[in-house]
Parts: C-alpha cells; structure tokens; sequence
C-alpha cells in the first residue's frame, strides 16, 4: 500500500520509529572533507529526517553501517574471552538500489563463503531493514544500470519527499500499523533507467585470455599514477576485506581486545606474507589485482553476478583522478588485443 | 623637461615616478590579488589610452600601468573613480571618507588618497589550492577597510597554508591559515599515510603506534597544514569547524635588515586578527608622535620594541582560548653593510610621544 504524509506526519512518523529503531540515512558532516570546507556525506544515525541528504551521492558507502571501519570483536582477560556485544536495537536504514544490492555481495562474503558464517556481519545482517530512497540516476561516475544494480524489491518501504511531505511505499506488514490513519496514494518507486555512464564489462573466455590480461602492459600505466592510499576500496560498496589488531590495555598484555579493522588490497603492505614474500608488488599489480576481482573473479566464482555494483565511489573519491570505467575501458581494448593475438 | 612636480604627492596618490621625467606608472589596488576579470578591461582600455600600452604585474598583486604622462593623470584619476569605488568601496566596505579612522572627505575624482597601507597580497587560497586553509581573499578584503585609507604603512601577506607560497614570512604582518584538527581514531585503518606525508611534506608529528595500528601526534609542533586530511583515505583526520590563523611578524626585504618574520600569533581566531589589526593605526601614531609619515611599518615595531608593540597591538583584545601569543621575539637579521646598525647616539631613531 503507497500513502501520503504531511511534512510533520513524517517527523512525527520518524520520531515513533526511533522508538524501536535507530535510523541511518547519508547525513553531511561539514568541513570534514579532503581539502578545507568541503563536506563528506556519511552514513550515520540520524535524530531527525532533515538530516537526510537526498540529492547527492555519500562520499562512504552504506556498508558502514553493517561492517564499522572498526569493530571490537572480542575482549579477553588472561585465559577468559567474551565477544563484543554489538547493536541490540534494530536498524532503519536509508539506501538507494545499489547500496541493497551491495549488501547482497557483502552477504555472500561475509555469510556462507566457504560453508561459514561471520557472526559479527550476521547479526548486524538481521537487525537491518531498508527504507528504499529515489535516484534520479546519480552523478557522472554511477553505472549501476551497466552492473544491472539499477532495481530492487528488498526494502521494507520506499520514500519518495515532496515539498509539502513524502510519499511511502510499505512492503513490510510490520509497517503497516503506522500508517493506519495516513491518506492513501499513488506511490511506486522508480528506478533508475539510464545513466549518464555506461561501462562494458570485458569477456573473458578463458584462462589463457585471463593470464595474458594479467601480464598485460596496460596495468603499468598504474605505476606511476596510483598513490596506493586505499581510498577507492574504503568507499566501495562491496570491498570486504579486513584486518585484525589485538590491542593491549595499557602495560598489562594479558588484557585487552581483538579489533576487526578494514583492510584495502591497493595499500602496498596488503599482500604481504610471514617471511617477508609480497604477491603484489607494485601499485599496477594491486589495481589489476581489485579490477579482476570486482569484474572477473567475484563472477567466477559465485557466478549471478559481478561484485562491483556501479556506486562509482571509487572514481568520485581517488585523489589522483583514476576513474575505474576509463580502466575498464582499457580492460576491454586490451582483451580485445589479446584475443585478436591468440584467435579466440 | 621642466616640470614642477610634487613627486610625493604623486606618490600618496599611488603614482610613481619613472626614469624619464613626468612619466610615471599607477598602482591600483586588488585586495587579495583577486578581482573579477571584467576589470582587465579596464586595465588594457587605460594602458593603451594613457599608459605606454604595457602592464605589469605589481610585486604586491597592484595591477601597475606605466608610461602614464603626468599631464594625463588628472583623466586617469577621473577614470579610476568606478574602480575604485566598486572594489574598495563596496566589496571590501572601506569608508574612502576617513585616513586611519579620521575623518577626512575623499573626492572620488582624485584616484587614491593614500599609499601609505599597501595593497594586501594573498595566494589563491582554497577558492582553488587543494592545500589551502582558508579563502584568502575574503580575509583579504576584511582586512582591507582597516588598513585603508591610512598614511601608515604595512604590508600585509596572506597565505592560505602553512607551505606560505605568498611569503607571509617576508612581509611586516603575514597571515597564514590554519587547523586544528580531529583524529577519528574509529575510521582510522592504520595504513600510515598521513604520518609519512607529515614526514615528507611537514614537522612529523605524525607517527603510527605499531602496537595499536593508530596514530600518535605531537600537538605541540604541528603547523596545522592539513596535509593528514588531505592524505587520509578514510576521513579519520577531519578539521574544526573554523580555520585558525597564525601571524607571522617582522618579515622584510630591504637594503639594510633583510630578515625573516618570526611567529607573533598562532592558533588565532579571524577575530582575534580584526581586533589586533585594529590597534594598527593606534600603534603607528604613538610610535611617531601622531605625525604620520612613509616609514616601514616592521621599523616602526624596531623603534618600539616588540614589547611595547604587543602591549599596543593587544589592548582590548579578546584572544580566543586556543591562541598562543610570543612573550618575545629575536630576530635574525642580515646586515648587508657591516654593523650598520652600531651609530652615533643621537642618530638613533625615537619611539613614542617626544616632549620639547
């Protein structure tokens, strides 16, 4: 059922679900950007729904929300342990199409790959509904029609605000007491068609194809423009990748927690292995390394789909200007080279 | 030529005398070195029509036109009047009806009043620089309704970060931007860039702590550049809400004591900066006995002493809790010819109200 809310029906509508839930929207942190006065746009719990930035792509993705930079995973004293508590309280959170679908590729990593389930993401997972928002197609770095992350039906309701109010759509029946009194209306999102970017991804038929690619000179270009600062895997929606930090409490080294923290493959101490062997030496090795695994391993592997859902945070984010539809352009130019050579 | 011309005159009046006699070259002023490009314009129309057809940029950001005949001045005086008015008078709000806070009736016909408070200098600031703190010229043009009109003389340079592209270090009172900043030890990953950009780029306050993965700070060394925000993948350094300024103080040139300015302020607020510079005017006159004359304003805080400056310069003023103040400063100075400064008595310069 789709209804119509008046401006102070939807505070007073937020304001009775923050009574169950803690809402989460993209909120604009001021002056906390890169370079002075200029904003970033996080995920955060909101106290109120004008603090919902509706009109611009967040800098961080939503998975923020599900798996912090920072987690405590457990705390231990001598020879006892105890997990970290975690979140209790349900989870509201605004996200637009390609953040949900980004919590599907988190979901097949964190939950089920290799027959395990990562408590720490499961339970966040559970206490997690979504309020769909509007896209109206997003800035000129989204392709998430390209990755086919343009659509979802996984929300709990969709929003729609309008000068005077905001327009719901409730899928979730748990919603729907709360909207008994609400004038109903027309109401269903739309998604996002076209956007102003489209990417094609390369095929890549076979390993041969795959190896050649891999020890193609277009990754050396990388070399001397990738700083291998990490942001781009920071602010993607669907990167994993973590660390562990066992932190001791002061001088006394039987006290103290293990930490979960976020981890990028494109810092140059990532694939570095005990005796001191590193796989990926240079910052062309480290890019090839997080393009194939976003548009050819994933796929490989858990075949659907593509892990990159076209958020475009990446490109919006890297300091230096490497924008990953321009590198999949010349992904594309040199497959085709490659099979051209090898007449496949 | 024979020609009886007030060269001093002509130089309060921003026109300066050229090696060939009854020509000379104006000085227009664009606070902050920044002005809407409509004015270039105007700039090419009075080169071509009274100046030589040449400009040049001005060492302290003047648009400069020279080859101006001294008969021609009354005209380009006429024709200034807009410019003047628009850019002085309203962007930057001056009462073109006072001289150092007195009242004394400016005719707009007349072209500059006085020389005397030169035009500010500024960087880009972060209107563009990636580095930058501040908006250079915004602050410029504060600062501007202060110092002008007044025959007092300072320079004042304002850079927009503590790299001090415009030389903040080189001028009587040189503005730098700064932050402080917040460490967000939660979105913090440990990869230790902003530590070995702060190496590499700034003092190395920075250091990551290989027990815990994060970063440690020497707050007392840090210059506030900013280089960790710039570097930080993950938003874990994020700026106060308000920049923060530090004064750098007695930097000049010059035949006799070229030296380096040394640090006055730091961590000061934009108040603080108004309300300090404010005492400008207050200081000069007592330092001259009230007569106003073209004197450098760095040897004006040599004829006073810094601490006579500082009590002068800081009367009423409110400093914010973060701002540190120099209980003294010792500056390093080159004598260009040897011992300059060793002279008879009473050829030393005087301070403050002399009595007959």
């Amino acid at each position: 059922m789709s209804y119509r809310l008046s401006k102070q029906e939807v505070s007073g509508l937020f304001e009775k679900l923050s009574e169950k839930y803690d809402i989460y929207a993209p909120k604009r942190v001021k002056n906390a950007g890169r370079y002075s006065e200029t904003d970033i746009i996080q995920y955060a719990k909101i106290s109120d729904i004008s603090e919902v930035v509706w009109d611009e792509k967040s800098t961080y993705p939503m998975k923020e929300v599900l798996s912090p930079i920072q987690q405590t995973i457990f705390y231990f004293t001598e020879d006892e342990y105890r997990e970290s508590k975690g979140k209790t309280r349900p989870m509201l959170i605004f996200a637009r199409p390609c953040d949900i679908n980004a919590m599907k590729v988190q979901a097949r990593i964190y939950a089920g790959n290799g027959g395990f389930v990562d408590m720490y993401y499961q339970r966040m997972h559970e206490l997690a509904r979504y309020i769909l928002m509007p896209c109206s197609g997003g800035d000129d770095t989204c392709f998430c029609v390209s990755m086919g992350t343009n659509t979802t039906d996984d929300y709990a309701m969709a929003v729609k605000p309008l000068e005077d109010g905001m327009l719901f759509e409730v899928k979730d029946e748990e919603f729907a007491p709360c909207f008994e009194k609400a004038e109903k209306a027309e109401f269903a999102p739309e998604f996002v068609k076209e956007n102003e970017l489209t990417a094609v991804i390369p095929e890549i038929p076979d390993k041969e194809v795959l190896n050649a690619l891999k020890k193609h000179p277009m990754w050396k270009q990388f070399n001397g423009r990738c700083i291998s600062c990490g942001a781009c895997t920071i602010a993607c929606s669907t990167c994993t990748c973590f660390t562990t930090r066992d932190v001791i409490y002061g001088d006394n080294p039987e006290v103290g927690e293990r930490r979960r923290v976020s981890a990028s493959c494109q810092i140059d101490t990532f694939a570095k292995v005990a005796g001191g062997g590193d796989y990926r030496t240079t910052a062309g090795d480290r890019m090839r390394y997080k393009m194939l695994h976003k548009f050819h391993d994933y796929k490989a592997r858990f075949g659907e789909s593509h892990m990159c859902v076209g958020c475009g945070r990446c490109t919006a984010r890297c300091p230096e200007f490497i924008s990953i539809t321009v590198t999949l352009r010349k992904m594309n130019e040199a497959v085709a080279q490659i099979r051209a050579e090898l007449g496949r | 030529m024979n020609r009886d011309i007030n060269i001093k005159n002509m130089r309060i009046n921003c026109f300066r005398q050229s090696k060939v006699d009854g020509i000379f070259m104006l000085q227009m002023r664009v606070p902050g070195g920044f002005v809407d490009a409509k004015y270039l314009e105007m700039i090419q129309y009075m080169a071509k029509t009274w100046g030589d057809g040449n400009f040049h940029f001005g060492t302290r950001q003047t648009f400069d036109i020279p080859g101006i005949k001294y008969d021609d001045i009354p005209a380009v005086n006429a024709y200034i009047e807009k410019y003047i008015k628009e850019v002085d008078a309203e962007l930057c709000e001056v009462d073109m009806d006072k001289i150092a806070g007195e009242p004394h009736e400016w005719d707009p016909s007349s072209g500059y009043p006085t020389i005397g408070a030169r035009n500010i200098t500024a960087c880009i600031g972060n209107y563009h620089c990636i580095c930058a703190n501040i908006n250079t010229f915004e602050l410029a043009r504060k600062l501007e309704k202060i110092i002008f009109p007044s025959h007092y003389h300072i320079k004042i340079n304002i850079a927009g970060c503590p790299n001090d592209c415009n030389k903040a270090h080189l001028c009587d009172f040189g503005i730098i931007g700064t932050y402080k900043f917040d460490y967000h030890p939660e979105r913090c990953i440990g990869c230790g860039l902003c530590a070995k950009k702060c190496e590499h780029g700034a003092t190395r306050v920075l250091s990551l702590d290989e027990g815990t993965a994060k970063i440690l700070k020497d707050p007392c060394c840090c210059v506030g550049c900013g280089e960790c925000a710039r570097a930080c993948p993950t938003s874990a350094w994020q700026r106060h809400p308000e920049p923060l300024y530090r004064v750098i103080l007695g930097g000049r040139t010059g035949r006799q004591t070229p030296r380096l300015g040394k640090m006055f302020l730091n961590w000061a607020s934009e108040d603080v900066i108004i309300a300090v510079l404010k005492n400008w005017q207050k200081f000069s006159a007592w330092v001259m006995d009230y007569k106003p004359e073209y004197l450098h304003g760095g040897h004006l805080i040599d004829r006073a002493g810094y601490k006579k400056f500082k009590e002068i310069m800081l009367d009423g003023v409110e400093l914010n809790p973060e701002c540190m103040v120099a209980e003294d400063i010792f500056w390093t100075e080159t004598e260009h010819r040897s011992n300059c400064n060793v002279k008879p008595i009473e050829l030393h310069h005087t301070a403050g109200p002399q009595h007959d």
